[in-house]
This record gives C-alpha cells, sequence and structure tokens, in this order.
C-alpha cells in the first residue's frame, strides 16, 4: 500500500468484452474487491468472475406469493363464514371454488409486490448519494461505457499492477479514486 | 439465453449505425429538451380537449344520474360498461406484449416494451373509471373494499363483479410496480445526462440512485424475469374473469365456458393493435426509424394476425353454441345479433377483425405502415363493435319475450367514449414527455453484441 489516503482504481472501457477479460485477469491475482458498472446486464462478469451465490430474492417473492395467499382467501373465508354469514343460493359459507378467484389475484399482487420492494431493500437504494462512485467516470456507466472498480486495500496486488492489467485490455481511461 | 442470441438473421433488430451512445441521447434527448416538439403540442392539444369533453360529461353523470344515458330496463348495461372491457382489453394487450414476450426472449420486444407498457396503464385508467361511472351511485364503489364498515355490511365475494374489482385493483398495482422496476436503469440513463438542476433531480429521485452495478443488475434481472413471468398468467386471468363477469348469468350468449379465452383472444388482438399503432406514431414522431426497425413492426403485426386467427375461432365457437344447441333463447338472440338489432356491428366486427386482418399475410402489408396502421385502426373498433354486441345483444333479446328490447345510445353516452379516449391520450402524451419510451438497457444488449470486442 502507498502513503497516504487509500485509493481505488477505476478503469473505464468502451465495451463489455475487455472489462470481462481484466477482470477476469485481476480475480486470477487475486483481486477480489472488483465491482463492474455497466449500462446493461453483462451476464460474463457475473459467470466468470465472482462465484455467484444464489439470490434470496426469488424465494423472498415466493413467501410473498404464500402470505398472499394465505391472505387473500382468509379475508374472504372471515368475511363470507365468521363475520358476515350469507346464504347466496344455498352454496356454503365456505364456498372454496369461488374464493379461490379473489386469493388467487392476492397471491400474485403479493408475490410481485415482495420482489418490488425486496428488490431495492436488497440493492440497498434509494440511495440518493453514494461518495464512492461521485467520480465522473462512473456517470457514463449508465450510458455506453463498462466501468470496473477495484476497492482500494481490498488485496496485497499494487496498484501499478492493476492498472497494468486495465492497460492491457485497452481502458480508455485509468483513474484512482478516493476510497 | 440473451437477447442478443435470438436476434434474427433476416433483418436487423437495430440498425448498425446505431451506438450505445446515440441511442442514449436519442431517446434521453426527447425528456430533456425544453420544449416538446409540434406534434405533441397538436396531439396534447386534443387530447386535453377530449379530457374536458369527459370532465363534462362526468359532471354531469354525477349531478342527473345515470338517466342521461340510453340504459334502461332491459338493456341495463350500456356503452359504459363495453368500453370497461373495451379499455381492459387494450391494457391486457400491453402486458402480453411486454410480459409474455420477455418470458420467450423475443428481441423484437425491447424496443417496443415501454410503449406498450405506457399504454397499457392509460388504458388501465379508463378502464378503471367505467364501472364506476356506470354504478348510478359512483360515490358508494368503496364498499366493494371488504373492510369493516360501521353498518358492518360486507361484499358477497362469490360474485365474478367483486372477483373483477380484485382483478382490477391487483392488476393496475402490479403493473406499475413491473413498470417502475423496467424504467428505473433508464431513467439513471437520463438522470446522467440531463443538463439541468430540475431535471438532475426529478430524473435523479426518480431513479433512486441506480448506478448499474453488476451486483444491482442480477438482482434486478432476476426479479424483472419472475415478475414477468407472474404477469402474464395475471393478465390471462384479469382478462378472463372479465368475461366471467358475463357469464355469471344466465342471459343467453354469455357462455360461460367461452367467454373467458374469448375475451382473452380479444385481448390479445386488440391490445396488440394499440401497440402497433402508437409505436407507429412514436417511431414517426421521435425519429425511431433505426432503433424500432421493420422486424418489430412485422413481429407485431403477425401477432395481431395470430390474435385475429384466435379470434375467429371465438366466433366460430360463438356460432356455433346456438346452432348445435337446443335453446330457443340461444337462437333467438343469436338470430337476432347477426341478422337483427345489432346485425350491422356484427358483420362490421366480422370484416375488421377477421376478413381485413388476414390481409397480414401478405408481407407487402405487413412492410406498408399506412395498411398496418389502417388496419389495427380497423380492429380497435371492431373489437369496440364486439363489445358492444355482446352487452346490447344478449340483453335485448333475454328469455322472456316480454322482457325484450333495445338500446340507442345517447350523446351522452358517446361523450363519455369520447372523453375517455381523451384521457387515454392525455396519459400517454403527458407519460411520453416524463419517461424514456424505448428501454435503452435492453437495446444496448443487442447494440453491443454486435460489435467486435
Amino acid at each position: 500500500m502507498s502513503k497516504g489516503e487509500p485509493l481505488g482504481v477505476v478503469g473505464v472501457f468502451a465495451s463489455s468484452q475487455p472489462m470481462v477479460e481484466a477482470a477476469r485477469q485481476l480475480h486470477a491475482l487475486g483481486v477480489e474487491a472488483v465491482e463492474a458498472y455497466t449500462p446493461y446486464p453483462v451476464e460474463a462478469f457475473g459467470e466468470h468472475v465472482r462465484a455467484s451465490r444464489p439470490s434470496a430474492l426469488p424465494w423472498i417473492m415466493a413467501a410473498g406469493a404464500l402470505v398472499g395467499a394465505f391472505c387473500g382467501y382468509f379475508i374472504q373465508y372471515w368475511d363470507e363464514w365468521i363475520n358476515y354469514p350469507l346464504n347466496v343460493g344455498g352454496r356454503p359459507y365456505n364456498s372454496w371454488p369461488a374464493f379461490t378467484v379473489g386469493a388467487f389475484e392476492v397471491t400474485l399482487l403479493f408475490a410481485v409486490a415482495a420482489g418490488f420492494f425486496g428488490l431495492w431493500f436488497a440493492c440497498r437504494l434509494p440511495r440518493l448519494y453514494d461518495p464512492r462512485l461521485e467520480a465522473e467516470v462512473f456517470d457514463r456507466a449508465s450510458t455506453d461505457r463498462f466501468v470496473l472498480r477495484v476497492e482500494a486495500g481490498a488485496s496485497n496486488v499494487p496498484r501499478e499492477k492493476i492498472r497494468r492489467v486495465f492497460e492491457q485490455h485497452g481502458a480508455e481511461q485509468i483513474v484512482e479514486v478516493a476510497a | 439465453m440473451t437477447l442478443a442470441a435470438n436476434a434474427p438473421r433476416s433483418a436487423p433488430v437495430v440498425e448498425p449505425g446505431v451506438t450505445m451512445r446515440s441511442l442514449s441521447e436519442e431517446v434521453s434527448g426527447r425528456l430533456l429538451s425544453a420544449r416538446p416538439p409540434l406534434w405533441w403540442w397538436v396531439g396534447f392539444g386534443w387530447a386535453v380537449a377530449l379530457l374536458l369533453v369527459l370532465i363534462v360529461a362526468v359532471t354531469n353523470l354525477f349531478v342527473t344520474g345515470i338517466g342521461i344515458w340510453g340504459v334502461n330496463i332491459p338493456v341495463a348495461w350500456g356503452l359504459a360498461i363495453a368500453e370497461y372491457v373495451w379499455w381492459i382489453a387494450l391494457a391486457s394487450g400491453g402486458t402480453i406484449v411486454s410480459a409474455l414476450f420477455h418470458v420467450t426472449r423475443s428481441p423484437w420486444r425491447s424496443a417496443t416494451n415501454r410503449i406498450a407498457e405506457t399504454m397499457l396503464l392509460s388504458a388501465a385508467a379508463c378502464a378503471g373509471i367505467m364501472p364506476i361511472l356506470h354504478l348510478g351511485r359512483p360515490g358508494l364503489f368503496y364498499w366493494l373494499f371488504p373492510y369493516s364498515t360501521v353498518m358492518g355490511v360486507w361484499p358477497q365475494v362469490r360474485s365474478p363483479l367483486w372477483w373483477d374489482f380484485v382483478c382490477l385493483l391487483c392488476y393496475i398495482l402490479m403493473s406499475i410496480m413491473y413498470y417502475y422496476v423496467g424504467l428505473v436503469p433508464d431513467v439513471a440513463t437520463v438522470r446522467d445526462l440531463a443538463q439541468t438542476r430540475s431535471k438532475k433531480v426529478f430524473y435523479g429521485v426518480l431513479a433512486m440512485g441506480w448506478r448499474g452495478s453488476a451486483r444491482h443488475w442480477r438482482k434486478h434481472k432476476t426479479v424483472y424475469a419472475i415478475m414477468s413471468a407472474i404477469m402474464a398468467p395475471m393478465v390471462i386471468s384479469v382478462h378472463s374473469v372479465v368475461g366471467l363477469d358475463f357469464a355469471g348469468g344466465l342471459t343467453p350468449g354469455w357462455h360461460s365456458t367461452q367467454f373467458p379465452p374469448y375475451f382473452f383472444f380479444g385481448a390479445v388482438i386488440s391490445g396488440t393493435a394499440l401497440v402497433v399503432m402508437l409505436t407507429i406514431l412514436v417511431r414517426w414522431g421521435y425519429s425511431l426509424q433505426d432503433v424500432i426497425t421493420d422486424y418489430h413492426l412485422n413481429a407485431l403485426a403477425k401477432l395481431v394476425l395470430v390474435g385475429s386467427v384466435m379470434l375467429g375461432y371465438a366466433y366460430l365457437f360463438e356460432a356455433w353454441g346456438p346452432i348445435y344447441g337446443s335453446s330457443a333463447a340461444d337462437k333467438t338472440e343469436f338470430a337476432s345479433r347477426i341478422f337483427g338489432f345489432t346485425a350491422r356491428a356484427y358483420w362490421g366486427k366480422i370484416a375488421l377483425n377477421i376478413l381485413i386482418p388476414q390481409l397480414l399475410w401478405l408481407p407487402a402489408i405487413r412492410r406498408s405502415k399506412a395498411a398496418l396502421f389502417l388496419i389495427c385502426a380497423g380492429i380497435i373498433v371492431g373489437m369496440w363493435l364486439e363489445r358492444y354486441i355482446i352487452v346490447v345483444s344478449s340483453l335485448h333479446r333475454n328469455h322472456m319475450p316480454s322482457y325484450w328490447g333495445v338500446y340507442y345510445p345517447t350523446a351522452w353516452d358517446w361523450s363519455i367514449l369520447a372523453g375517455s379516449i381523451g384521457l387515454f391520450l392525455t396519459m400517454f402524451f403527458t407519460l411520453l414527455r416524463i419517461v424514456p419510451i424505448v428501454a435503452m438497457s435492453e437495446v444496448r444488449e443487442i447494440i453491443d453484441k454486435g460489435e467486435p470486442p
């Protein structure tokens, strides 16, 4: 580590392929804390670079669906049998075939809502200000540039070596940013 | 499976000249320019004029009552219910184009899904007001909610009308969430390209700090895919329940086995037809010819054709029941439907929804924007006729001859139709100025894969 404030190294690439290659090489060198900022989801980055742990979000959505199924059915059951029993054409108070429709819709609503709120929670959003991403290079990651960021102090690999990997893969711009 | 891997070889999904930069600037530029183009003002002006018609019509309806319409016993459901079904079908078509074809990873979906979803939200709002206007005592619509009133009265949840209320509520909420999840990465692009302070703040808050990190993308992709897989069956259930609103009764012609798929087929064709019309207009207005290519319109036109063939099957089945069955009421009602009171509307819908769309088998017709636009406009009209027939024809020839009658819409009925179109267009034109109308992040995937590394 060099003296002073710890600096992270950021490389900007014009295309996804060299970015993935650079990340792969850094990974081979033992640099673990690499994060990519890309204008579209680059599947190859996740596949090759990070040992991907399956996301919990599908299970959260499934749990939402179960809760929705229970709530959607229960409110009808409670309404029609316990709270306000109403004889409609001699049908049983717990007319489950008729209740499945409402329960189904609420099931799907809760599943989608669980995914919606779960996604933002898992991404720690909203986060309107992030000091680690203040450098101007990150702004183009939402348009047309693929940005690799190596966190400071994440490994023993010296910054110069990281820079060289970026250069080898044709990074357009290499900057060092705080933290 | 990636989008680029699914891209066809025959026609470009994105014209070769488009880069990620030009795409982002082109789409965001429409929102960031200080002044909208002239066509936008013209369209928006007409839309607001029609919206004023709606405001006047609804005010009169609320003050005077439902007697200003032509509805009466026996035809107690009039244009409001027909238009409810019409609008919800148009909305459903937006979900079908967007969600179903995200599940299949069809590359043509990426440039058109935002138009489809924007259309869906605008149409769902129009659908949502129709049953309330029709209630007669619209202030009491909240009685449908299962909540504890001081009167201790609760809804009767075995009724398809209540199912429909739940469906519509869930559908609109889910559509908004689905829309927003897809929108966030594109809004982040607009935020980063914005120059003025107010736009930076507006889109910054809307984007919630999305930076496109690989971690976030992976979660986003997972959730968005599952949401799409949920939205597709959801929309089928919504439209089936709309069909059950009718089929739950014993009225001749409202067939409980036939109606759910029949209504869904109608949603496929009419919703897709409206997506085609709006896509052609937006593509022309925003000069998006290099992102929304002939390939997209060709694919959408084929989907319209599929919808037309499916609907043709439903029409055959609709005729088969009364002809093959032994119910005198069904036969009488069907005879009046095709030769009697609604004959012109019936043959009109056959021509507009089934016969004329068969022209789409010809590649030359699919390539011609004008022909495609006119055929789709015809389908929208034809589907309106279909809803009108479903509502009016069955009610005007019910089981007992002493209970027969006719229905003529009044000027106020028509002004609700005109006004709801105004509401739709006002919402669509407003959203056109606020949201990026092309899902840029998805189109970038196709662009980047096209470049040599």
